[in-house]
Formats: structure tokens, C-alpha cells, sequence
């Protein structure tokens, strides 16, 4: 059954009622970060299109608090009146707010401006027994209590539905431009670690085969063509049949990407931050591509593909995930939110 | 002493030998403070020296069922490292190692007992540093910044400890040992990292520290601005965001503050102002020239009396020290004080501020002003005598409406103090029973027996709640 419901109290009411039957629920935003984990059917799919107010935006204390289902365009048109934005967020205007902090899908100016976890102050979750628990706080820095906030980013609904959200908002910067280079890959590698070594704080390095993107923040000063580049765009969201999102010391992020080229892989590497992005078509390129991240200290997740590329979507059992298990009981005891999310799941059933 | 703590005492001494095995009553007393005026009972401590006596100790601890108080430095002003119930406090103290730093990565793992200051101090040579510079940098450990998620000047524009960590190698409350993190980016699973962060010591004990190093600024600059009132000081931090400019430090003194620290430190500060800023903006050196243009002409719209512009890394270096001895600048004025860190929204500050005004006037105590103006966390140091009963008490009655007055504002309780034993009790005023139950949990999902420095942080009577079902279990047929 499809749901929409349109207050946080629906939501929790709609979970408790979902926990007391024991239906499996499956949560959707605007769809973008949806493909993940292992393949399960939902008895119901809720949408949190319902929860579409922005509650409180307050440009001089630089924050948004918004409801789940707002979109990051919506933030970021919002911001931009008052010539701010939400730099840690994906490029994705349809994707909701609940759904990027759900799914930790940062932005390519994470290099600069951090992951997206480090933007969310308060966050109000509906848990997947129907509660309603508010963690953080809405000031820009505070330590109060257990951090709620980082541990539902990321949890990818297995632990409740972010029906809302106040993020830390940045000023917009004065100047910003993208500029791009093509080229054989060798040489744009080159290149990326020319920029990275050679100037204070880019805001993205993004190395595609044959291209170069660099994007630049800062006062018109700064901003100016790196050497051997020109003046561009920034580069269109990959698609692909499958996206696997690699994770790797920052510093390997070069070996890794020569082995992908020579693999003739597509992949979209965000130098200096340890984020690779890869096209993958079949199960047997995502295992590996992991074990392509695992020989350099790193991990790999599948972030988008069909049923057939998510059989192993996570790959080894996190380290602690004994805690993890306690506490996904303690939010959810039927176990009913997006099961195939929880990457520290007990086992497969055959 | 029981049995239990007589065996458990035994044990210890040979895992750590008996002179890393205090029992006497100096020490035990000694560690029942901290840096707060929070007072507990200490039963033994323990002085382990790597993650394997650690380990081992924990081990010991859990067979005892004795509670475990983690310790840093002991600067920590909320009586987190505090012990309540004679229980085994485990100082980090002498676990004083860095590994070689990382260059590639910009990371380096060290020890819970590493000075903060020590690690910039390490890692200058390569241009590297570790931003989050709390005020008693030069004593506080890196094991307590990960307790409380410490702060600084330097986080308004760089971030919470949270943010400069990569991973903690964290010793659970049974013995056993998992590096939780990585150097890689967002591994799969919840961001455990980070709920360990900020725990106060609640969820086992951090041997290890991975530290994200950040690249030294190619420029700074640091000016002191003076004001002739609160309220023009506070609308220049203001001013100066809304200009789009996030400086890397904006620190507000008040007169009383600065009396007392010119009197310490020789700063050439003007006594005779209400207000002072202390604004540092860096980066590139465009970026710090426009900076600096931002910051004047909004301070000169607001009725600044001078712009000092530290001419060198010595004077820049003085007035930091002036910023960052306050704390101790107030024995000059009272042998004790008492204070909160509450935080409420930066366009609130002129407001709170003369509300505090208000309150410390009528409970006629007297309150120090210094704090990070730019995320609008407050420091009102209120100077006593302890052995004054009637003071102290008056001392208490302001403390606690000037955390109500700041919740009431939208703030909350701690900015980068951490909640302890002081501000426990205060929970309930920014959460409520479903949020506070949910934090239960989560502690207790890394600590089942609760013996992990009990006490602290969620109110007395927060328990994780029968919230389980009989039947857990995914039901049969859920998955395809």
C-alpha cells in the first residue's frame, strides 16, 4: 500500500500501526537514493511527500529547519534569497532533504565544505515503532546528549523516517566557477594533483576518464583558471546501469583510479576527499571493484543498481555492528524499516 | 574495601605492577575532581600505559561488575571525569604516544593522553595543524576532547572535534577492542564514530585517535576591536556574518574579563572599553584582505573605537594568550568560579547578554564575560569563594537561571563543555522523556551492564525502556 501521510503524528501513527502488524515498510523521498541495499518487498512504501513545510528559516542565525519531504532545491532557493546555501548537499534539486541525510549523499564540494553529516544540527525522526524523538539542537554548535543527528545520517531508513531536519546553512560565496580539462587520463591525473598540491582549499577536484573539473570558491581574486584549464561547467550526475560508491584513503584514490581506466570502468573520482564513483554493470564488476577498495583500506557500497548488481550491496559486516543490532532494536523492535538497508543484518536467509 | 574490589585491586596490580595502582587517599581524592567544582569518591585508579592494559583492566572490571570513569587531563568543567560510586577511574594520562603522521592522508593516530597543543605543535613543520584549539589547549588531552566533542575559538569557521576525527579505537566495556571509522570516507553501517564522540566516557574507553590534520592557513591576520557597548560589539558579530564573511575566530571579552586578564597578562588591552572582539579571519591572501575590509568598515559602522591589527606572529600571539588565559586570569579576582557554556542563536547575544547582566547584578555575584560570539557560545564565569556557603549559593541561583534564560531563547544546554553531572539535570529542559529514552538506548547499546561512567550525562531515571518486542525477528518471507 501506498501512503502519504501528511503530519509527523500521521507519520508516527503510521509506523505504530506498521509495527503492531508487522508490515514491512519501505520509505521514499524523491526516489534518487532509493536503489540500495539488498532487494526486499515492502507490504507498504511511505512517502514523506506529505511533510513539505519549511518550519523555521532564520538567514541570520544561518539555519533551516525544514520538514523531511522539502526538497534540497526548495532549501537552496530559500537560502538563496537571502544569498546563502547548503553547500554539503548533493546537486540533486528533486532530492529531499529526509532522503539525503537518510542516504549521507554529500555534494562534490565536500572537499571544502565537509561531508553532508557535518551540516545537520537537529534532526526529528519518526522511529519504526512510532515514537517521536528529536535529537541535537538548532544552534550552530551544541553537545548536548548522545549526537542523534550523525547516527541517522546515514541509516538509510532502517531506524525511523526523518520528518525533519534543521541544517547549518553557509554563506554564498562571492565568486565560484567550474573549470575543466580534457585529456589522456595519466595526464589528467596530473593535473588533479597539481591543483590539489598547489591551491588553498579547492572546493572540488573531479577526475572522469579524460577530464578534469575543478571548482573553485572564494573572492574573485582566487578564482581564476588553474593552470593548463579553462573556464567550464560542472559536469552532469553520472548515470549508468549501476553506481557503486567506493571509499578509499584519499591517497589512494590515484592507484585506484589507474586500475579502473585500464579496466576501460567508468568512474567519477573526487580527489582529495577518498570518494569514487563507478559504473558497474554485473555483480561479479561490483565484487570487484570492492576488493579493488579493499586492497587500498577501503570499502565499497552499491548506491544504485537493479536487483541483480545489489546481492551483496555492502559488502563484510561492519566493525561493531553487535551495537548497530541493539541499536536498530531500540528504534525499530519489529524490524520493519527497509530491511535490506541495514548493513549489519545477521545473515542472508538462503 | 569489599572482596570484590579487594580481588579486583589485586588483578590490576599485576596487569599494571602497584605503583600504576593508586589507592591512597591523596589520590583518591585528588581523582574525585575535575576542573568544575563537582566533588565524587574514587575507589582506585588505574595508570594503564598501551590498549592492551586497557583491555585488560575493562576485562578485570567487567568480571568485577565494577564501574569504570574514563579520565583525560581532569580540565573538563562538568565533572564528567568524575567518579560517583567508588568506582575504578582509568586515567589516560600516561598513554602519550603519536604514530608518524600520515602525510599522504593528512592524519596521524595518537593517544587519549596527547596534549592538544602537542599535536599542532607536532605536525607545524609540515604545515599541518589540528584545529579544534580548546582555551586550555596546553593541558587538555585529545582523549577527553573525544569525551566531550571539544570545542575553541578556531571552530567557528573549521568545526567540532567531531569533525576532525576519522576514528577511535575504543576499548568496550567486556575488554574487547574495535577501531570504529577510518581514513576511508563513510564505510557502510552507522556512523558509530561519531555517537562515540561527544560520549563523555559513557560508551567504553578510546585508546586511539585517529586526528584529520588540516593544512596551516597561507595567511592570517588578527585584529582586536574596541567597544564602548555590549550591544554595538554583539551587532558587529552579527554584521560581520550577515556580510557573508565567517572568520575563523570571533571572540567577544567583556570589561570585568578584561580587567582581570590585562592585569595578567600585560596585553596592552583597553581596560576602559565594554567590549572587545577579538577577530581573526584567514586563508588565502585575497581572502584575508577582503576579510579584513569586511571587519572594519562593519565595526567602524557600529562605532569601534580602535582596530588593533596584530603587526606580527608575536603580537598575534599575545593577544591569543590574553583570550586563552581568561579562564585562569579569574583567580586573580575570586580563588573559584563557577560557569555554564550554554549556547543560544548568535542574533540573540545583545538579549542574553543583558540578561545575565540582570541576573548575576540581582543575585550579587560577579560574572566574567569571555566566550566564541560567533556560534553564540556564552561563557558566564561567575567568580566566588567557596568557602563563602552564602556566596556559593547565590553563585548556583544565577548559574541556573542564566541556562533557563538561554534555553528560553532557543538555545541549548553545552557548546562544547559536554553535560557531566552538572548539567544532567537539565536535560529535561531541551528534551523530552520519547528523546531522552532514545539517548538510553543508544548508550546502552554500546554499554548493556550501564557501568561505562554511570551517572552522567542523561538524568538520573532515563532508562532505555522495555521499547522490544517479544519477537524481534524479521517475520518469515520478508525478503525475496
Amino acid at each position: 500500500m501506498d501512503l502519504t501521510p501528511a503530519t509527523r503524528e500521521e507519520m508516527a501513527q503510521v509506523l505504530r500501526g506498521a509495527t503492531a502488524d508487522r508490515r514491512v515498510v519501505d520509505v521514499r523521498g524523491g526516489g534518487l537514493h532509493a536503489h540500495r541495499g539488498w532487494p526486499f518487498t515492502p507490504d507498504d512504501v511511505i512517502h514523506t511527500g506529505g511533510l513539505c513545510r519549511v518550519v523555521d528559516h532564520l538567514p541570520d542565525d544561518m539555519t533551516i529547519t525544514v520538514e523531511g519531504g522539502v526538497t534540497v532545491g526548495q532549501v537552496q532557493e530559500a537560502a538563496a534569497a537571502h544569498r546563502q546555501g547548503w553547500p554539503q548537499a548533493p546537486a540533486q534539486p528533486d532530492a529531499t532533504v529526509g532522503g539525503v541525510l537518510a542516504a549521507a549523499a554529500s555534494g562534490r564540494r565536500r572537499l571544502r565544505f565537509g561531508p553532508v553529516r557535518d551540516s545537520l544540527l537537529e534532526v526529528v525522526v519518526a522511529t519504526g515503532d512510532g515514537r517521536i524523538v528529536k535529537g541535537g539542537g538548532r544552534t550552530v554548535k551544541t553537545v548536548t546528549g548522545y549526537d542523534l543527528p550523525r547516527l541517522l545520517t546515514g541509516s538509510l531508513g532502517t531506524l525511523g523516517v526523518i520528518v525533519q531536519a534543521t541544517v547549518r546553512l553557509w554563506p554564498l560565496p562571492m565568486a565560484e566557477q567550474w573549470f575543466t580539462a580534457t585529456g589522456d587520463d595519466d595526464h589528467m591525473l596530473a593535473l588533479a594533483q597539481e591543483v590539489l598540491s598547489a591551491l588553498h582549499r579547492p572546493t572540488a577536484v573531479i577526475l572522469r576518464p579524460g577530464a578534469l573539473h575543478v571548482c573553485l570558491t572564494g573572492v574573485p581574486g582566487d578564482v581564476v583558471a588553474p593552470p593548463g584549464m579553462a573556464p567550464g561547467h560542472e559536469p552532469a550526475e553520472p548515470v549508468g546501469a549501476g553506481t557503486v560508491e567506493a571509499g578509499v584513503p584519499p591517497a589512494a584514490l590515484p592507484a585506484l583510479v589507474r586500475r579502473l581506466a585500464e579496466d576501460g570502468r567508468g568512474y567519477e573520482a573526487w580527489m582529495g576527499t577518498g570518494v569514487c564513483l563507478v559504473a558497474v554493470e554485473s555483480a561479479a564488476q561490483v565484487a570487484a571493484v570492492r576488493d579493488l577498495a579493499m586492497l587500498h583500506g577501503g570499502h565499497a557500497q552499491v548506491v544504485d543498481g537493479d536487483h541483480a548488481l545489489r546481492a551483496d550491496p555492502f559488502g563484510p559486516v561492519p566493525a561493531g555492528a553487535d551495537i548497530m543490532r541493539r541499536i536498530r532494536e531500540s528504534f525499530d523492535p519489529a524490524g520493519i524499516m527497509c530491511p535490506g538497508r541495514f548493513a549489519a543484518r545477521e545473515a542472508v536467509p538462503a | 574495601m569489599t572482596t570484590a574490589a579487594a580481588e579486583l585491586a589485586d588483578g590490576l596490580r599485576q596487569i599494571l605492577g602497584a605503583d600504576r595502582l593508586l589507592m591512597g587517599d591523596l589520590a583518591r581524592n585528588l581523582y574525585s575532581h575535575d576542573g568544575s567544582i563537582v566533588g565524587g569518591d574514587c575507589g582506585m585508579v588505574a595508570l594503564p600505559e598501551t590498549t592492551d592494559e586497557v583491555a585488560a583492566c575493562m576485562r578485570l572490571a567487567h568480571q568485577a561488575g565494577v564501574e569504570v570513569t574514563p579520565r583525560g587531563s581532569g580540565t573538563g568543567l562538568t565533572g564528567g571525569a568524575v567518579p560517583l560510586d567508588g568506582g575504578l577511574v582509568i586515567s589516560l594520562a600516561r598513554m602519550r604516544e603519536m604514530e608518524p603522521v600520515d602525510v599522504a592522508n593528512s592524519c596521524v593516530w595518537v593517544q587519549p593522553g596527547v596534549l592538544n597543543l602537542d599535536v599542532s605543535t607536532a605536525v607545524a613543520h609540515l604545515g599541518l595543524h589540528y584545529a579544534p584549539d580548546p582555551s586550555s589547549q596546553q593541558a587538555c588531552s585529545i582523549g577527553g576532547n573525544v569525551g566531550t566533542n571539544a570545542g575553541g575559538p578556531h571552530c567557528l569557521a573549521y568545526g567540532v572535534t567531531v569533525q576532525h576525527v576519522l576514528a577511535v579505537e575504543l576499548v568496550r566495556p567486556d575488554g574487547t577492542v574495535q577501531v570504529l571509522g577510518g581514513v576511508a570516507p563513510d564505510a557502510p553501517g552507522y556512523d558509530l564514530r561519531g555517537v562515540v564522540v561527544g560520549a563523555e566516557g559513557t560508551v567504553g574507553v578510546v585508546t586511539r585517535v585517529l586526528l584529520r590534520l588540516t593544512p596551516l592557513p597561507p595567511d592570517v591576520r588578527t585584529m582586536l576591536l574596541d567597544f564602548t557597548s555590549v550591544a554595538d560589539a554583539s551587532a558587529v558579530v552579527q554584521a560581520i556574518i550577515a556580510e557573508g564573511v565567517i572568520p575563523a575566530a570571533l571572540e567577544m571579552m567583556d570589561r570585568n574579563m578584561t580587567l582581570a586578564v590585562e592585569e595578567f597578562v600585560h596585553a596592552g588591552l583597553p581596560t576602559d572599553a565594554a567590549a572587545l572582539l577579538l577577530v581573526e579571519v584567514d586563508g588565502t591572501p585575497a581572502e584575508v584582505d577582503t576579510g579584513t575590509a569586511v571587519v572594519q568598515r562593519v565595526a567602524a559602522r557600529h562605532g569601534v573605537r580602535t582596530v588593533r591589527v596584530a603587526q606580527d606572529e608575536d603580537e598575534r600571539a599575545l593577544l591569543w594568550k590574553a583570550r586563552k588565559t581568561a579562564f585562569g586570569a579569574v583567580a586573580r579576582v575570586k580563588p573559584s568560579y563557577y560557569l555554564h557554556d550554554c549556547v543560544v542563536p548568535r542574533t540573540r547575544l545583545v538579549e542574553i547578554m543583558e540578561v545575565i547582566a540582570e541576573i548575576t547584578e540581582r543575585e550579587g555575584v560577579m560574572c566574567l564575560n569571555v566566550f566564541h560570539a560567533g556560534d553564540g557560545n556564552l561563557h558566564p564565569i561567575i567568580a566566588l569563594d567557596r568557602s563563602d556557603p552564602d556566596e556559593t549559593e547565590r553563585a548556583m541561583r544565577a548559574g541556573d537561571q542564566i541556562v533557563r534564560a538561554c534555553v528560553a531563547m532557543g538555545g541549548t544546554l553545552s557548546g562544547e563543555h559536554g553535560i557531566g553531572v552538572e548539567k544532567r539535570d537539565y536535560m529535561p529542559l531541551v528534551f523530552d522523556e520519547d528523546d531522552l529514552q532514545a539517548q538510553a538506548c543508544v548508550r546502552r547499546a554500546f554499554d548493556p551492564d550501564g557501568r561505562m561512567n554511570p551517572d552522567k550525562v542523561l538524568p538520573t531515571g532515563t532508562r532505555c525502556g522495555e521499547v522490544g518486542l517479544a519477537d524481534t525477528q524479521v517475520p518469515e518471507g520478508t525478503w525475496i
